[in-house]
């Protein structure tokens, strides 16, 4: 995580320096937990935008990116809810659609991988990708979803177990 | 690292990089946004349904009640009159009488009358439901105002409308034509 960076908490510009130094982030671990890249985007704002309405409470005694990892992987899973609600709906809007182009989204939907990363549980694949595409270290994990430490080793190793089952390796 | 650790890396990095080199795009401003979404998708969507529903039923209950209280040009309705009217008429036949034709007929000359004033009213009547109104009858549509006015054309008093009281044109693009005898 980028230390290096300081924010003052109820600060407009420095909420929005935030906002350009880790939106891709954000929606690149997004990208992973939800079904797919317009709706990562949509929660990328709505992470946004849950901060911001927190901004001016946030103590700087904890690395900013974990708090917005924790609401992001907070609304993911609230995404994931109310998915099943949703999916028999994105089916018939998905019908007589023409075949997609090579778009990193579509791409990005297509990868068998990422794929069996959307059907872990939310949080064991927020710190697969917190892990492997972040490159955090276990203990940045912990603060970032507020759990301890050997949980994260625990999630990880599930998670890995299972998608080694998912795609047969 | 295991092999399914570096290919998770690779695979993430290869997936994820060429999005994330996207454009940022400008943040949301805070709205109702998502608040709007929920309301109006998933287990939402079906509560609202369900209040509008219930929003049209209580309309359309209104409208039936003052309908029924005020009386009503619907064909039923006006079934359901005339049949009342023809017991009536029928329970005021003197002994030795026979033929409640006067009698029916004068009560439907009062339909034809009421149901010429409002279609002329929309603008869309012919004006055969009473030949001496000097009203706006222009409409060019095919309104059934001259349902029941051929009793009027035999010299039977006009009654006066009861459903619309007010049987002048209502836009005044017309005003009456005073005809008086010449000298």
């Amino acid at each position: 995580m980028d230390e290096t960076e300081r924010y003052e908490p109820g600060s407009e510009a420095d909420f929005e320096r935030l906002y350009r130094n880790t939106y891709r982030r954000i929606l690149g671990t997004l990208i992973t937990l939800v079904r797919d890249v317009p709706t990562a985007e949509d929660c990328a704002q709505e992470t946004f935008e849950r901060a911001y309405r927190n901004w001016s409470t946030w103590r700087p005694d904890a690395p900013v990116e974990a708090w917005l990892h924790r609401i992001a992987i907070n609304v993911a899973i609230s995404d994931r809810r109310h998915q099943r609600i949703r999916q028999a709906g994105e089916v018939i809007r998905r019908l007589g659609r023409p075949d997609p182009g090579p778009d990193p989204a579509v791409v990005a939907e297509r990868s068998d991988l990422v794929r069996a990363v959307k059907k872990l549980p939310t949080k064991q694949a927020a710190a697969l990708v917190l892990r492997h595409y972040h490159g955090y270290t276990n203990r940045e994990i912990a603060a970032a979803l507020g759990v301890p430490e050997q949980t994260v080793a625990s999630r990880l190793a599930a998670a890995r177990k299972q998608l080694q089952a998912v795609l047969g390796r | 690292m295991s092999d399914i650790e570096r290919e998770l890396e690779e695979e993430l990095h290869r997936v994820l990089d060429p999005i994330a080199a996207r454009p940022i795009p400008r943040r949301r401003a805070l709205s109702g946004h998502r608040s709007l979404k929920t309301v109006l998708g998933g287990a939402g969507a079906a509560l609202t349904i369900k209040v509008l529903t219930g929003v049209a039923v209580a309309a359309a209950a209104v409208t039936v009640a003052g309908a029924a209280t005020t009386g009503s040009l619907n064909p039923v309705v006006w079934g359901q009159q005339v049949t009342q009217q023809v017991s009536s008429c029928k329970s005021k036949l003197a002994a030795g009488d026979h033929g409640i034709g006067d009698c029916v007929s004068q009560f439907a000359s009062q339909h034809g009358a009421a149901v010429a004033s409002a279609a002329r009213h929309h603008g869309n009547g012919n004006g055969s439901g009473n030949p001496t109104d000097n009203g706006g009858s222009n409409g060019t549509g095919n309104g059934n105002a001259n349902g029941h006015g051929k009793d009027q054309r035999r010299g039977q008093p006009t009654a006066a409308p009861t459903v619309d009281p007010e049987a002048t044109d209502p836009v005044q693009g017309h005003p009456p034509v005073r005809v008086s005898p010449g000298p």
